[in-house]
């Protein structure tokens, strides 16, 4: 089933704008973004295909199954917690981050660890279905709101305010190299593939991947909007005094025609079903690589009713996601942003290597 | 036999014990007379017997319709569904001589179509049968017989074309029909909330429907059908949240109009679960939401209401669903009055006197008449009650908590299954080379 595998590279490559993606590379638009844009388009898509090809060769087994089979658990738990924690914290950071959102443009009055605390609750029931119900809850909600969003970045990419001269400015800092912050920042929106390895389990034994082109296509399309248009509409000085780039974006942008005029809520509406639905579905990667951590656990796809522990992993999760909003502002929360897009990286990359590495030793021995 | 027939049951002026003689033999018949048919009982025994034109033990041997009944324990039983027992030299008997007082043939009202097919099943299982199996006729449908309830044990017919079905889902079915333990069963709604998981589930997961049509096709996709006596609904199993919101009309008619129409339909509950609580949020929380002549609009119709948004929405949902509620339950000739000054109300009294503001009245009457798009009855009442959750949410978080909502519907209805099968998800086109997510769980 292939599309169930671009649901997730789409829904993650949409939301980089939540993990301050853009706030990043434009912190180098002088000094290597654009260069980092174009390598980030050649390494995510390689490491994407390569490791999508390579953990469909396991039919109905996640990366936990694979490397618990192989190597002592003295090896694995660690790792597991380790990809455990960087699920979760992107999942948290997101939802951190859209709570002080939300605070800032909807409800000014309301406290914000209040908003936080009902978004988690939320997310906290959605993480905890079976894994074939977050696949399903996946689908319908980009099914519902990526035409839209689509549909907001065509509008602002057409609108008559864009400044392109701003924009071949921007792309004229092309010769400075690639740095390693900008270059984290333009991969994440290629590192929804990783998805699959809690979701291989669910996908049929026959599957084989096809339409490999979407990645890069739909990767540098997504790449370019969210570095040029902001540049285009604000300036290329102008873009780095908001924290929310794309938020101050879509509010220059007008519906003159219907109900709404202001571009805004559409885009924070659509943007709060994403967060959510990437919330959810990093917890229940992270809640997934916990379980698989203990030695009697059997990975089943489709539970009914919902086992205890997945509340209770789930639920600390949810704590720890209140408790970091509450001592940390956004300021800390960007700057760690910024620390875990490299550090994923490498360990993205990291587990991609492994895999593969352990595929091919194993068909060497066979 | 009679002795203990009369010890069995409580004292009863319906129970008829008689014991005849011809010149052959001595005949006992106990049969309860307001449940059987006299003429059978006198046609099939009493006129036989005593004409004596053949012998009547030959009768009782030779007819298909009397049948062999071995064990006393089911004398009571088979007595109170309308069978007679006759007793003839130590060997009893049974014949079914049961008269049912049902709807004769009954129209479609429920479920009503234009162009389809007009018939609705009937409250007694065989006529039911009748109008099913002429519109199936296939040799491969299977018919089980049961009871349900275990003081009304109401018969029941579990019908399922035996090469179609998912065998798996028949034995889930089978077993969670045991469990049912319920005293009185008496109509399929009743059954459904015995059969379905979870007890308290928010959307129907079975399809409750009175049409035949809509039975025969469910049989052909491989579907389970369950006929209750005594009640003109079928119950379909599995369904999934689309099935809901297809008429059978749909089949019948033009192609355009009525993809149009099911578009029309998701629209519509999409207003009637969203539109009061929206109303409360950008009334309270977000009047920046709309443009700014919209806004002063809604402003404007609201300066004569004294309270806050939620007062007024609470106060006309409620005289809406008083009124829905009222009209359904009256007679039929009282019922127009009802709606008449309801109507009244509602229209131009409440916002002249400056208790709700003009826009809520369109509001409500958008929420009331886009729920009854709804094709089946059962989900059209799941989905009344989907706004209130709303409204409370929106109260909270405005904007916001409206999109939290439909958030949590979402997943709760992705979640949801009925009997295994998934019950909200995009189908897609699945094609068996390439098979489906899930199918190594399945196996």
């Amino acid at each position: 089933m292939n599309r169930y595998v671009m649901y997730n590279f789409v829904m993650v490559s949409l939301l980089n704008l939540m993990l301050f993606v853009p706030n990043i590379l434009f912190q180098y638009r002088y000094h290597g973004a654009v260069s980092s844009l174009i390598a980030a388009a050649v390494i995510g898509p390689l490491f994407g295909i390569v490791f999508i090809r390579t953990i469909t060769k396991y039919p109905g087994k996640g990366v936990p199954e694979i490397l618990n089979e192989n190597y002592p658990r003295w090896v694995t738990v660690p790792a597991f917690l380790f990809f455990a924690l960087m699920w979760f914290s992107a999942a948290s950071i997101t939802v951190d981050a859209y709570a002080v959102l939300i605070n800032r443009f909807f409800n000014p009055d309301a406290n914000v660890l209040v908003i936080l605390g009902v978004m988690c609750v939320i997310c906290l029931y959605a993480a905890t279905r079976s894994t074939l119900s977050m696949l399903f809850i996946m689908e319908i909600m980009l099914l519902l709101n990526v035409p839209l969003i689509v549909m907001l970045l065509v509008k602002a990419g057409g609108s008559d305010q864009m400044n392109w001269d701003a924009i071949r400015t921007a792309s004229n800092y092309v010769q400075s190299m690639p740095k390693l912050a900008p270059l984290a920042a333009a991969t994440f929106i290629f590192t929804g593939y990783l998805n699959l390895s809690i979701y291989n389990r669910v996908l049929p034994p026959n599957y084989k991947f096809k339409r490999g082109y979407l990645l890069p296509v739909f990767g540098i399309g997504v790449l370019a909007t969210t570095y040029f248009i902001p540049i285009g509409l604000h300036g290329i000085d102008g873009v780095s005094s908001y924290l929310y780039v794309w938020s101050a974006t879509s509010d220059s942008l007008a519906m003159e025609y219907g109900f709404i005029e202001r571009v805004l809520f559409v885009f924070l509406i659509l943007y709060l079903n994403l967060t959510l639905i990437y919330t959810a579905s990093g917890w229940h990667q992270a809640m997934e690589m916990i379980k698989s951590c203990f030695p009697k656990y059997k990975p089943s796809i489709d539970e009914h009713p919902v086992p205890r522990s997945n509340y209770v992993i789930v639920s600390v999760f949810a704590v720890i996601t209140v408790a970091a909003l509450y001592l940390l502002n956004e300021k800390h929360l960007t700057e760690f942003t910024s620390y875990w897009l490299i550090i994923r990286m490498f360990s993205e990359y990291g587990l991609v290597i492994w895999i593969v590495v352990h595929t091919l030793l194993r068909r060497g021995a066979a | 036999m009679l002795h203990r027939i009369t010890t069995l049951f409580a004292e009863a002026k319906d129970l008829n014990t008689h014991r005849i003689h011809n010149r052959e033999f001595t005949l006992e018949v106990a049969y309860i007379g307001s449940l059987v048919d006299e003429s059978k009982v006198s046609d099939y025994i009493l006129v036989p017997f005593t004409k004596e034109e053949q012998s009547f033990k030959t009768i009782l041997e030779t007819n298909p319709s009397f049948k062999k009944i071995e064990d006393p324990a089911r004398w009571a039983g088979n007595l109170l569904r309308g069978f007679v027992l006759v007793k003839l030299e130590n060997a009893i008997y049974m014949l079914d001589a049961a008269r049912v007082i049902r709807n004769q043939n009954p129209i479609a009202e429920v479920e009503s179509s234009v162009q389809g097919p007009q018939t609705a099943l009937s409250e007694d299982l065989i006529d039911s049968m009748n109008l099913i199996r002429s519109r199936y006729p296939s040799a491969e449908l299977k018919i089980e017989e049961g009871t349900v309830g275990t003081l009304s044990m109401t018969r029941m017919l579990l019908l399922y074309d035996q090469r179609r079905v998912d065998p798996t889902l028949l034995a889930n079915i089978r077993n969670r029909l045991k469990e049912v333990t319920h005293e009185m069963i008496g109509a399929v709604g009743e059954l459904e909330k015995e059969l379905s998981s979870p007890r308290r589930a928010l959307f129907p997961t079975m399809i409750i429907t009175e049409r035949p049509d809509r039975v025969a096709r469910a049989l052909s996709q491989g579907k389970l059908v369950l006929l209750l006596h005594g009640s003109m609904f079928a119950l379909i199993l599995p369904a999934n949240f689309f099935d809901f919101m297809h008429a059978m009309e749909d089949k019948y008619e033009s192609l355009w109009m009525t993809n149009f129409l099911i578009a029309l339909r998701y629209l519509s509950i999409l207003l009637t679960t969203t539109l009061p609580a929206l109303y409360i949020s950008v009334v309270s929380y977000n009047p920046e939401l709309f443009r700014v002549q919209l806004a002063f609009s809604i402003a404007g119709s609201r300066s004569a209401v004294p309270y806050p948004s939620f007062i007024e929405v609470f106060l006309m949902l409620f005289l809406i669903e008083a009124l829905i509620e009222a009209s359904a339950r009256l007679p039929r000739y009282v019922g127009s009055t009802a709606t008449t000054v309801g109507g009244l109300i509602l229209g131009q009294a409440a916002q002249q006197a400056g208790l709700v503001s003009s826009i809520m009245i369109i509001v409500t009457s958008v929420v009331a008449i886009s729920n009854f798009v709804v094709p089946i009855a059962s989900m059209s009442y799941a989905i009344r009650f989907l706004k209130y959750p709303l409204i409370v949410l929106s109260i909270f978080f405005g904007i916001m908590g409206v999109a939290f909502g439909l958030f949590i519907y979402i997943v709760y209805l992705c979640q949801l299954r009925s009997f295994g099968k998934p019950y909200f998800r995009f189908l897609g086109n699945i094609t068996k080379k390439e098979g489906d997510i899930g199918q190594v769980n399945a196996r």
